[in-house]
Formats: C-alpha cells, sequence, structure tokens
C-alpha cells in the first residue's frame, strides 16, 4: 500500500510540475512578445549564457568529433572501409551527437545557472522586488532567459559541428590515413537536407526547454539557501530528462 | 471622515492548513505612520505584501483608494505599486545592478525621464537618505546591511510614492542604525508626507514612529491605537508583547481564541533573534 502511495504521489507531483512549467510558458507567452522587446536583456543574457559557454562547447564537440570517427575507424577498419569514416560520422554528428551531447553539457550548464540566479533572487525577494517595483518578473526575468537560450544553444551547435567535424578530420588523417580532402567531401556529401535541418530544429527546441526548465525552478524555489541548492540539482536531473525524451521525440519526427 | 488609503475588511489568508488571517480588519489613513507589531511568523509581512497584490487574499476586500487590488489587472496593479513602495527586510536590491542602477529602477520603469535625470534623481535620493554618492557605483555585495536598507530605502522614495510599507526596517541593525533609519521614516513623513505602514518587532521604534500601532494577534488586529494608548493598556497580551515576556497559548482571558499565534519560544520585544 505504501509504495502504491508513493507511487501516486510520485505521478501527482509530476502532473502538477508539468502544469507549473505550462502555466510559466503560458504567462511569458502573454507578457514576453511585447513593446518593449527588452533587446538589451536578451542581448546580455545571449553573452551571459552563449558566449561564456564558447569554450566547453568547443573542447566538447571537438573530443566528441574525434572520438566517434576513432570508435568507428576501429569497427570499419577490419572491413577495410575507413575511405567511408566520413559518411558514417556525419550522420552520426550531425543531427544526433552534437545536438543532444551539446545540450546535455552546456545546455544543462545554462539552466543551473539560470535556477540557481532565479532561487537566489527568490529567496533573498529580489522576484518580490522587481513586482513591487512595478515591472513583471516574466517579463523582465524568465522572458530574456528563454529568448537567450533559445537563441544561444543552436548557434553552439552550428559551431560544434563545425569543430566537430575538424576534430573528426584530424583522427582521420592521423589515426587512420584518410585523407582530409576526402574525409570531408564524404562527410559534407553523406548529409542530407533533412540533417541540416534537425541540427538546428534541435537546437532550438533544446535551447527553449533549457530556458523554461531552468526559470521555472529558479521561480519555484521555496526558502533559504538549502533550497536554492536542491532546486539546482532537481534542475539538472530534469532538464537532462526532458531532453532525452525530445531528442527521441524529434528524431521520431525526422527520420 | 477622512476615507483610509487602504482598507481591509475581513480578510483571511491561508497558507495550506495555515490560517495566517481570519475576519481581519484594518485601515491606514493618508499621512500617518501605522506600525503592525506581532510576534515572528504570525504574518505581518503578508499584510504588507497583500497591500500591493503580491499575495492574495482567499476572502475579504483589501482597497487602495477604494479599489479592489485582487481584482485589478497587470496594469491597475502596475500603477498601485508605483504609489505604493515597499523597502523589503533584507533590501532585496539587485546584486546584478549598481546602487545607482537599483534606485533608478522604478523610474526607468514607470517615467520617460532620460539616463541622465535617472541619475541625477538617484543621487538626490541617495544623499536624501544619507549616503553619500561615492557609494552610488558600488554593487550591494560590496555594502553593510545598513547601507543596504538606506539604498532599499532611497529605491522606494525615488518615485515619489504616496505610501511606503517598511517590513522590518530594524532587523539585523546597530542601535546607531535603528536610530538613523527611525528619523529617516520620521524625515521623510515630515517633508514628503507620505503615508507608512511599518512591520517591526522593535518596541522603542516602534514608539518613535507611529501615530498608531497595531498588534497582529490571533490572525487579526484586535488593538489598533497610539502609542499611548497601547503603553497604558493593561491587556495582558499587549502588556507581555511590550515587556518580552513569554507566555503559553491560551493563558489569558483578555483575548479568547483557539489558539493565540504567539510561540513559547518567541523572542521579545528587543528584535534580537
Amino acid at each position: 500500500m505504501k509504495s502504491f502511495e508513493r507511487f501516486g504521489s510520485l505521478v501527482l507531483g509530476g502532473l502538477e510540475w508539468i502544469g507549473g512549467v505550462a502555466r510559466l510558458v503560458m504567462r511569458v507567452a502573454r507578457v514576453g512578445p511585447r513593446r518593449p522587446w527588452g533587446v538589451d536583456d536578451i542581448f546580455h543574457q545571449v553573452v551571459e549564457l552563449g558566449v561564456r559557454s564558447l569554450p566547453i562547447a568547443m573542447l566538447i564537440t571537438l573530443f566528441i568529433g574525434m572520438i566517434l570517427t576513432w570508435q568507428f575507424g576501429w569497427g570499419v577498419e577490419d572491413f577495410g572501409a575507413t575511405m567511408a569514416l566520413g559518411r558514417v560520422v556525419s550522420v552520426g554528428l550531425v543531427p544526433e551527437l552534437v545536438p543532444t551531447m551539446l545540450a546535455i553539457t552546456v545546455g544543462v550548464k545554462m539552466a543551473a545557472g539560470m535556477t540557481a540566479e532565479l532561487g537566489s533572487m527568490k529567496v533573498t525577494e529580489q522576484i518580490d522586488a522587481v513586482a513591487a517595483l512595478g515591472a513583471d518578473p516574466y517579463k523582465k526575468l524568465v522572458w530574456p532567459r528563454i529568448c537567450a537560450s533559445t537563441i544561444a544553444l543552436p548557434l553552439l551547435i552550428a559551431l560544434g559541428n563545425l569543430i566537430a567535424m575538424f576534430g573528426g578530420m584530424l583522427i582521420a588523417e592521423l589515426k587512420f590515413g584518410v585523407p582530409a580532402g576526402y574525409f570531408y567531401e564524404t562527410y559534407i556529401d553523406e548529409l542530407e537536407p533533412l540533417n541540416y535541418i534537425a541540427s538546428p530544429v534541435k537546437g532550438v527546441t533544446f535551447g527553449a526547454l533549457v530556458g523554461i526548465i531552468g526559470c521555472y525552478q529558479g521561480f519555484n524555489t521555496k526558502f533559504g539557501t538549502e533550497a536554492v541548492g536542491a532546486s539546482t540539482t532537481d534542475t539538472v536531473a530534469a532538464t537532462a530528462i526532458v531532453i532525452i525524451i525530445a531528442d527521441f521525440y524529434l528524431n521520431n519526427l525526422f527520420f | 471622515m477622512t476615507e483610509p488609503i487602504i482598507d481591509f475588511r475581513d480578510v483571511t489568508k491561508r497558507f495550506g492548513d495555515h490560517v495566517v488571517y481570519e475576519h481581519m480588519s484594518l485601515q491606514v489613513f493618508p499621512g500617518e505612520t501605522i506600525t503592525i507589531i506581532g510576534g515572528s511568523g504570525g504574518g505581518k509581512s503578508v499584510c504588507l505584501k497583500m497591500m500591493i497584490g503580491l499575495l492574495l487574499p482567499d476572502a475579504g476586500q483589501v482597497r487602495f483608494h477604494g479599489t479592489s487590488v485582487p481584482d485589478l489587472d497587470e496594469r491597475g496593479l502596475s500603477e498601485v505599486r508605483r504609489k505604493v513602495a515597499y523597502v523589503f527586510q533584507g533590501g532585496a536590491l539587485f546584486d546584478s545592478m549598481t546602487v545607482l542602477e537599483n534606485i533608478g529602477y522604478a523610474l526607468r520603469e514607470h517615467t520617460t525621464m532620460d539616463d541622465e535625470a535617472i541619475r541625477a534623481r538617484a543621487l538626490e535620493c541617495l544623499e536624501m537618505v544619507g549616503l553619500h554618492t561615492s557609494v552610488a557605483e558600488q554593487l550591494p555585495a560590496s555594502l553593510s546591511g545598513g547601507m543596504k536598507k538606506r539604498v532599499a530605502l532611497a529605491r522606494s522614495i525615488a518615485i515619489q510614492p504616496e505610501v511606503i510599507l517598511y517590513d522590518e526596517p530594524t532587523t539585523g541593525l546597530d542601535p546607531k542604525n535603528i536610530k538613523r533609519i527611525g528619523d529617516m521614516i520620521l524625515k521623510l513623513q515630515r517633508e514628503l508626507g507620505v503615508t507608512s505602514v511599518v512591520v517591526t518587532h522593535d518596541m522603542p521604534m516602534a514608539h518613535k514612529v507611529s501615530d498608531r500601532i497595531a498588534m497582529l494577534y490571533q490572525r487579526a488586529f484586535p488593538f489598533v491605537g497610539t502609542a499611548e494608548a497601547m503603553w497604558n493598556s493593561t491587556a495582558p497580551e499587549i502588556r507581555d508583547f511590550i515587556h518580552g515576556r513569554i507566555r503559553r497559548a491560551g493563558a489569558s482571558g483578555a483575548y479568547t481564541g483557539e489558539d493565540d499565534g504567539l510561540r513559547d519560544e518567541e523572542e521579545g520585544s528587543d528584535g534580537i533573534a
């Protein structure tokens, strides 16, 4: 009976969380796209979230490209098919690994940062202060962050695709003797228009989810600094889970 | 008879099963300073937050100039918040903004003033609360507790409000800063004619600044009157609160109720937790 109750409360908690997130999205959709657009705030957040994530995004995608090429190269070497490396690696990296890995690493970092910042603002009454000074906290704090993550993540993914390709090229040439030029040609040749579409669409979707979850968790932080820590930890788990589920459905949609 | 500027009528407010207010009524009149006193966790700040719609009552009415605050749309609420400033307990200054940007925040939201005019007004407010202009470009993290409260006060007066709500303005401050804040509340009332609602535990402070004192007890305000009337009151709950004596729930016959809302371990009137 106890485990049944626990399961029930888990389901109810999950539904409540989804309902809360939906309410936040509706509220932001209502107050966000209005004059003034908050361009300065959005730009500031793009710099905070995107530009500051550049080094980590570049490092991660470089290694993803190198690791995947190494792994596939090791697998196809036995069949003497190393010249097909570019074709194999490109369809793994562009529509799937680069967007998803960046969303799970850099995206989750963005969401956790938002939760920590907004959660701290919540416990120190700064969010109430925004409202008390006559501004809308959803317009001032949530809208710029969701816009910024929705803009920044696809841009990082676009750059990440380039870096990952260079990583793959490096390993293909140095480890498996595939000429860089040939690797590049086969890499590009294998990509269909759908791959070029899937990558930014995933980027925009993951970026929006990162912003929404990060802000929702921050706004729903309870009292005290301990709550900020708990809320941030929950954000990391929730964002990663939601991104993986969204990735599954987007793959269903595209392929 | 003067119309109240803020009017609570028969208000009930709950958080889950916890009832904070039950059939509570309170009027705040233009130009007066009214102090709300009561034990910690009793809901004094909740009362302030309901005045500007940060929290909504579950039943009853909260009116500002006769307009029902819970029924206002976003524009209406924004207008009320332009007229009613809130000085938060910890200051609630925006960490990412300088002192000057904090003070000018409401001006940027509500007025068409240019940056230069906002800066000039913010500096003027900074001087009004007795802070040197050298702190203008500092971030809140580098300020002391007393300075933060004064910057918060400067932020609240920048837009020239009709009403200022002070949430525990002296908690955690040294006696010098407590006196300074008290003097400032009196000065603002004298010079700007603002109506003030002060939430505090600090009885000397309440005595110093108040025209009237409202004592929160058993989820309502059974005593609302002048400081002298309160000091001369023989009601045991009032005497106990003034002198910081600890009493058990329901030990008095002066006020009746199932639960007096005052906890045994509560601190006394000196504001020391």
